[in-house]
């Protein structure tokens, strides 16, 4: 049986947002506050915007509050500077910081439930690597909504959204962008539901969809997390920026992912291998569970590539156990409860009596679709696209550099969806109507192309397969043999798949059909994050090569990949930008290349 | 210690191509610690890739796998193997959509339509109340919060519209009436009249049964049938 693909209808709107989550939302309020006549549509994979990745993030927010008399917002951009291991954009660094305490503002404003303080004023929280004095010591920078400051936001975006009369298409696909010229006319639209393919034509069209998680075996990400923006951006031979760059969280809890925050070792856990060794004291042996994020999660990765790890056989996940068992029942009851409680829900374990399962949980993905500091979307060159903008995790603007620090990446959805809200609404004002003339092709070649193909694969062995490679060779750390043997993976699990049949011939809500876009997806995405990863032959912040341990000043720089045909990149860089440092301000000596040790 | 065991899934299934229903039963070996959504991944992984189901997050904030298992509504992302042979005492286990919204294949539901109920009570704040100095944060005592803030853990993962006893078909159902208990507690709402009338009209409170069906299925065990009871009473 064939199946031709044709678009159904063709819409037209001012602005179309590929993505609603957070930065999605912000964007999008702001809009539709500033111009209330403004035709907005807001595309999701999800079945309603509310469940978007965005909706899980816990900790908090960084804002300088400008009532607080010890902090300031100088020291919060001297700490995301030093972060990012000196490779965030300083511009952006500086626009950011700027303006998170109003941004903070809006989100209250509007409805967010804040915890408060006795004085009923937002609390503050400390975290990792928030400091006042360049360092000196920690500082209380983050509000938050309990454990649930993403949902807060999404629950207040999504109201002000509504309220302002957007329009949401939920469960659908943004399948080919209509490009040409340096102009952005809107995208294909592949409607799960009803099984329909539709054109959106668009004075604007703002790429917020989202990260990469699912590259890995185990991640803290949404089954959607597929990297599909950075994907459709590579198709469109636009490049991506710094994909090398990927954060991983050094215990995350074998099945969901979920993590198993730091306190755990703060309060006393200790790591132990097979052999119920502690090998921590072979790492680190001062610092031993306490060392940096980053050098737990190598030492773990280690043990279990030494073949010291267990094998959990449920899920088929390699981990080291986190032992608390010794530690006080006030401990556990007081300091620990919730993490107590996702090991009893999700491994059925009592931390109190048993070994629990941990492993490195893939977290973040730094690196996106390049965009300067207005979100306008970059090519090769470094010209913008008219008409083209990109927000949030699939952007790089780039705020986090190689490695983010906690409570940054939600701040960065709210302020950059608001400033670029701001350049939309002026693009469109001055934008007479979308461009009619981009033809639309791509996208009916590659589905059918997935639904004639006839090989007997299966695409989530294919997909397990993927996972696997990146995370025992492309994860936390990587050496030239090991990523060599992952792109020879790759293509061999590329051809595979372009020949797997699809079993399920119906358009509406066929999940393989979406499963099988979604590892094309993965692999252009794995792709590149091991290309990048090649060619940078340093470490810099998350990115860690066992054969070239250092920073090296000669990659003081972004790198660009563009990838239109799979396996064959280009590379290309893009300068560090430094303004904050040229500028010769206050205490501007903090803002040069400085040693990332804290 | 068991480390698995053989199960048997009997799914209720939809092919709206076809327009036909019917159940397919699966029998896998599932690790203890498998969750269901991992089951179902399995199944479509080794056995049949056409099955479809949501999820999203998969550990318990969004609220998309919810499904009834042997009749309970409930997250298949928080279900472990282990866990439902204890609870149901049976390795056989019926899976079917949650009857909240039309199916729109197999185990998925038109969340949207399930959703338009929320969007009734308007889950925002209408009308602010102002600031006197601009740009500052209202002030809401820790106490005032702490009367309404279980209601806003709610994610809208429809267990308790599936669980409620209340027949009528316009009745707002449990976590919707929740979201506008939530902004007529939330100080910064001027609007309480609009609400009020929403919540006290014929498809309101008074369609509720008080069989707190809600309060005992919420997977994140808020006590929604306390904040019914309150409205009811005039209390909040």
């Amino acid at each position: 049986m064939s199946t031709t693909f044709k678009i159904q209808t063709t819409t037209h709107c001012d602005v179309l947002i590929i993505g609603a989550g957070g930065a999605a939302l912000r964007c999008a309020a702001e809009i539709l506050e500033k111009t209330p006549d403004a035709d907005v549509i807001a595309l999701t994979k999800v079945s309603h915007p509310q469940k978007s990745h965005t909706s899980t993030a816990q900790g908090g927010l960084a804002a300088v509050d400008p009532k607080d008399p010890l902090d300031s917002t100088l020291f919060h951009m001297f700490d995301t500077w030093k972060g990012s291991d000196c490779t965030a954009d300083q511009n952006v660094v500086k626009k950011i910081c700027e303006s998170a305490w109003e941004q903070i503002l809006w989100l209250e404003n509007r409805g967010m439930h804040f915890s408060r303080d006795p004085q009923g004023q937002l609390s503050k929280r400390t975290f990792g690597g928030h400091t006042r004095n360049f360092g000196e010591t920690s500082v209380h920078r983050a509000v938050f909504e309990a454990d649930r400051t993403g949902k807060g936001i999404m629950d207040t975006g999504w109201g002000e959204t509504l309220k302002r009369g957007i329009t949401f298409i939920n469960q659908c696909l943004a399948v080919e962008l209509l490009i040409k010229d340096k102009q952005c006319g809107g995208c294909v639209v592949y409607k799960q539901k009803e099984g329909e393919f539709i054109r959106i034509l668009a004075k604007a069209t703002i790429f917020a969809s989202g990260g990469s998680g699912q590259v890995f075996q185990v991640t803290t990400n949404c089954r959607q997390n597929t990297g599909d923006g950075l994907a459709l951006a590579l198709e469109s031979g636009l490049p991506v920026m710094d994909p090398e760059a990927v954060q991983f969280h050094p215990t995350g809890i074998v099945g969901p992912g979920i993590l198993a925050s730091e306190t755990l070792r703060s309060v006393g856990g200790i790591l132990r291998n097979q052999a119920l060794e502690p090998f921590m004291i072979n790492y680190a042996p001062k610092m031993k569970e306490l060392a940096p994020r980053d050098m737990v999660a190598r030492a773990i990765e280690s043990e279990i590539r030494e073949g010291r790890g267990i094998l959990n056989p449920d899920h088929n996940i390699p981990h080291v156990w986190i032992d608390l068992r010794h530690l006080p029942d006030e401990v556990h009851e007081k300091q620990i409860p919730e993490v107590s409680s996702f090991f009893k829900r999700y491994v059925n374990l009592d931390p109190k009596k048993e070994l629990c399962p941990v492993r490195p949980s893939n977290h973040y993905h730094m690196g996106g679709i390049p965009t300067n500091e207005f979100g306008e979307v970059q090519n090769e060159q470094q010209e913008t696209i008219a008409g083209l903008y990109a927000v949030g995790e699939c952007a790089a603007a780039s705020f986090h550099g190689f490695n983010r620090l906690g409570t940054n990446s939600i701040l960065e959805l709210i302020t950059m969806g608001k400033l670029v809200a701001e350049r939309v609404v002026e693009h469109i004002k001055d934008e007479p109507k979308s461009r009619l003339d981009i033809g639309v092709d791509q996208f009916a070649k590659r589905f059918s192309r997935y639904m004639g193909a006839t090989g007997g694969d299966s695409l989530g062995e294919l997909r397990n397969k993927m996972r696997s490679v990146m995370t025992e060779k492309v994860s936390v750390f990587r050496t030239e043999t090991g990523i060599k043997d992952a792109i020879e993976t790759l293509n061999e699990l590329k051809e595979r798949a372009d020949n797997t049949a699809i079993a399920g011939r119906g358009l509406a809500m066929n999940q393989e059909l979406v499963q099988r876009w979604e590892l094309d997806n993965l692999l252009a995405v794995s792709m590149v994050i091991c290309l990048a990863a090649l060619d940078r032959k340093e470490s810099r912040g998350a990115h860690f090569r066992d054969d070239y341990p250092v920073r090296k000043d000669d990659f003081n720089y972004h790198t660009l990949i563009s990838m239109v045909e799979f396996g064959t990149p280009e590379l290309g860089r893009r300068e560090v930008d430094m303004s904050v440092f040229k500028a010769g301000g206050e205490r501007y000596e903090m803002f040069d290349i400085i040693e990332r040790k804290y | 210690m068991t480390s698995t065991y053989d199960i048997t899934l009997n799914v209720h299934r939809y092919d709206p191509d076809k327009e036909r229903k019917w159940i397919q039963t699966y029998q896998l070996e599932a690790g203890r610690i498998m969750r269901f959504v991992d089951v179902l991944r399995k199944i479509n992984d080794t056995d049949d890739s056409t099955l479809a189901w949501g999820s999203s997050c998969e550990h318990g904030q969004c609220g998309t796998c919810s499904m009834k298992i042997n009749g309970k509504p409930l997250l298949s992302c928080e279900l472990l193997v282990e866990n439902a042979v204890k609870y149901f005492g049976t390795t056989t286990f019926t899976v079917e959509p949650l009857d909240v919204a039309p199916v729109v294949r197999d185990l998925v539901v038109d969340t949207e339509k399930a959703y338009e109920r929320i969007d009734r009570v308007k889950p925002y704040i209408i009308n602010p109340v102002l600031q006197d100095e601009d740009e500052m944060e209202h002030q809401i005592s820790p106490e005032t919060l702490e009367r309404y803030v279980d209601a806003t853990r709610c994610i809208n993962c429809f267990c308790c519209v599936s669980a409620c006893i209340s027949s009528h078909e316009n009745f707002l159902g449990p976590n919707a009436m929740l979201a506008a208990i939530v902004r007529i507690m939330d100080p910064r709402e001027q609007e309480k009249q609009e609400r009020l009338d929403c919540l006290y009209s014929a498809d309101g409170v008074y369609r509720c049964h008080s069989s707190q069906a809600c309060s005992f299925v919420c997977p994140k065990e808020i006590d929604v049938a306390h904040f019914i009871a309150l409205a009811k009473e005039g209390a909040l």
